[in-house]
């Protein structure tokens, strides 16, 4: 799909506070230093922002913050979409610029959870009360459930899990804003606590803490006010069809269970017109080890089984053939599911500009991929390029 | 290493097999120590021995659990009660090795690892709990459907639930 460059939208500025745990600070409060590190970055004042949106699994509404960024009467969405929130804060923004609401907007993206797995009330899902009480309403049982399954049906080992694991942690230990920064061994990895067979502690990410906000611009002007601005060639949002496996499912159909994310991904890569092997720097969502390898094939960055192959030749790595979640993803940064999807977009952006925080993809890429999957089945992906 | 499996075959097959009885005696009679409920009685279309209701569409034949009223393949025909196959082969499996958060409710012993997994009943793939061995238990493994207890009441009652368990009759 080709456009005009007057209707194309580009992130001209990014903004990130550190993931982790920090007590000081609620995530309203970290929500405010991403929105004017990404003004500050973009080169604008709030005043100039004619569009907002912002999300936020528990930690607040989001358009509250405009009592401490600047009441300008800006119209500014707020999101709750779950993984797929930032995606959708991008969206809406981008939507709203090519309408002609605006020429400049903003997305943000914040939360604060509780140390923890994530705990679910079955009346939310519409399941019955027995579905907690017998210990069956656990994310943590889903993901090792599909990832088991996934290893069975495509020949690949438990260590490649722990191969994943290790990357994040290698990449993490280089990012300044990710949580967990020490590097871990495959060994280390697969001899950690057991959670959730085949799946072990490091597999997993943890529920944290952060903040993420993009400025965007429509046209002309983002040349004007952006030295290297990225170009948002796609983005798409998809829920779930018949057959998909999802989290919190008491019954399943029989298979073949297709993913929301290969509905996104599918969309994603058309309306950009570029193709999966095309991608030099991709974030894909690794809640857990497992969730990577199935996503890196169901987005089609590789093929089913290809995943061991990929990891132990390090092709995945910074200075692989296909760069995977070169800021430690969800594994090394933690899951503040309002900010995570942003995580992704600041990441890819920075590296296209040749500006990574932690390391640089080298020899300039310019196509960049990001992909976030949640409950209860909905995918969202992107494709950015210079 | 733990395994999830912290009561007998023998015992459950007991349990399954009083199932009717203490439920027919409890009901009406209030609950007391020794007498036993099922979890959600919705999920439940016999109990001795246990079998699973589920609700079959009319149009498409998409198999559901638990009921539901419509269809989620094709919305279009009418949801009819049906009762599932007591005997599958795992599909997947994994362990619960940490204590949930409530709402979970542990045993009266107190929380100990357990299997969890999906049973493929030809039909429909259903989620359980696996009273299997960690030393046996594999994807495919012939399984057969059994109540265990769950919890307890705050008044003694024992809770079931359904789970399945190595099928005696499978193949080795």
């Amino acid at each position: 799909m080709t456009r005009a460059r007057s209707d194309e939208v580009y992130v001209v500025g990014c903004g990130m506070h550190p993931f982790g745990r920090d007590e000081t600070v609620t995530g309203m409060d970290m929500a405010e230093r991403a929105v004017r590190e990404a003004l500050r970055d973009a080169g604008v004042a709030w005043a100039d922002i004619g569009y907002a949106a912002g999300g936020s699994d528990v930690s607040g509404k989001p358009d509250t913050m405009v009592g401490r960024l600047g009441l300008t009467g800006v119209p500014f969405v707020n999101v709750q979409n779950g993984c797929a929130t930032g995606a959708s804060t991008v969206l809406a923004v981008a939507n709203a610029l090519r309408a002609g609401e605006a020429a400049l907007g903003l997305a943000v993206g914040f939360d604060k959870h509780g140390r923890g797995a994530f705990n679910a009330s079955p009346a939310r899902y519409g399941l019955g009360d027995w579905y907690a009480e017998t210990g069956m309403m656990l994310t943590t049982q889903f993901f090792a459930l599909k990832t088991r399954r996934y290893l069975h049906e495509h020949g690949i080992s438990e260590r490649a899990l722990a191969m994943a694991a290790a990357r994040a942690f290698r990449n993490g230990s280089e990012h300044p804003m990710a949580w967990r920064r020490k590097p871990l061994t495959v060994q280390e990895i697969l001899d950690s606590a057991e959670v959730s067979p085949p799946l072990t502690q490091y597999m997993f990410c943890s529920p944290g803490q952060g903040a993420v906000a993009l400025v965007l611009a429509l046209g002309d002007r983002a040349f004007d006010l952006c030295e290297r601005p990225v170009r948002l060639a796609s983005v798409a949002l998809r829920t779930r069809r018949f057959g998909s496996f999802e989290v919190f499912a008491p019954w399943l159909p029989p298979g073949p269970h297709r993913s929301p994310t290969v509905d996104a991904a599918e969309a994603v890569f058309r309306a950009a017109d570029v193709r999966p092997a095309d991608v030099q720097v991709a974030q894909v969502q690794d809640t857990d080890s497992g969730s990577e390898l199935i996503h890196l094939a169901e987005t089609g960055l590789c093929g089913h089984g290809e995943q061991e192959e990929l990891l132990a030749a390090g092709e995945t790595d910074p200075t692989g053939r296909l760069p995977v979640n070169t800021d430690g993803g969800c594994l090394a940064g933690g899951e503040p599911v309002g900010a995570s999807g942003l995580r992704q977009f600041h990441e890819v952006v920075r590296q296209l500009q040749g500006r990574a925080p932690g390391a640089q993809v080298p020899g300039g890429p310019r196509v960049g991929f990001t992909h976030v999957y949640g409950a209860p089945g909905i995918s969202a992906c992107s494709v950015l390029t210079v | 290493m733990t395994t999830g499996t912290n009561r007998s075959t023998a015992t459950n097959r007991a349990i399954a097999t009083d199932t009717a009885a203490v439920a027919t005696e409890a009901t009406g009679a209030g609950s007391a120590a020794g007498a036993t409920r099922l979890v959600d009685d919705g999920l439940f279309a016999d109990v001795a021995p246990p079998r699973l209701a589920g609700a079959r569409c009319s149009g498409c034949g998409t198999v559901v659990f638990p009921r539901q009223e419509s269809c989620p393949q094709c919305s279009g025909g009418t949801m009819t009660a049906h009762v599932l196959p007591v005997r599958g082969r795992v599909w997947s499996w994994t362990l619960q090795a940490f204590p949930p958060k409530p709402p979970y409710r542990p045993p009266a012993e107190g929380y100990r690892p357990y299997h969890v997994g999906y049973v493929d009943l030809g039909e429909v793939l259903v989620e359980a709990r696996l009273e299997v061995p960690r030393a046996d238990i594999r994807i495919g493994l012939e399984v057969r459907l059994i109540t265990v207890p769950a919890y307890l009441d705050e008044d003694g009652t024992q809770v079931l639930t359904f789970a399945f368990e190595p099928d005696p009759e499978g193949e080795r």
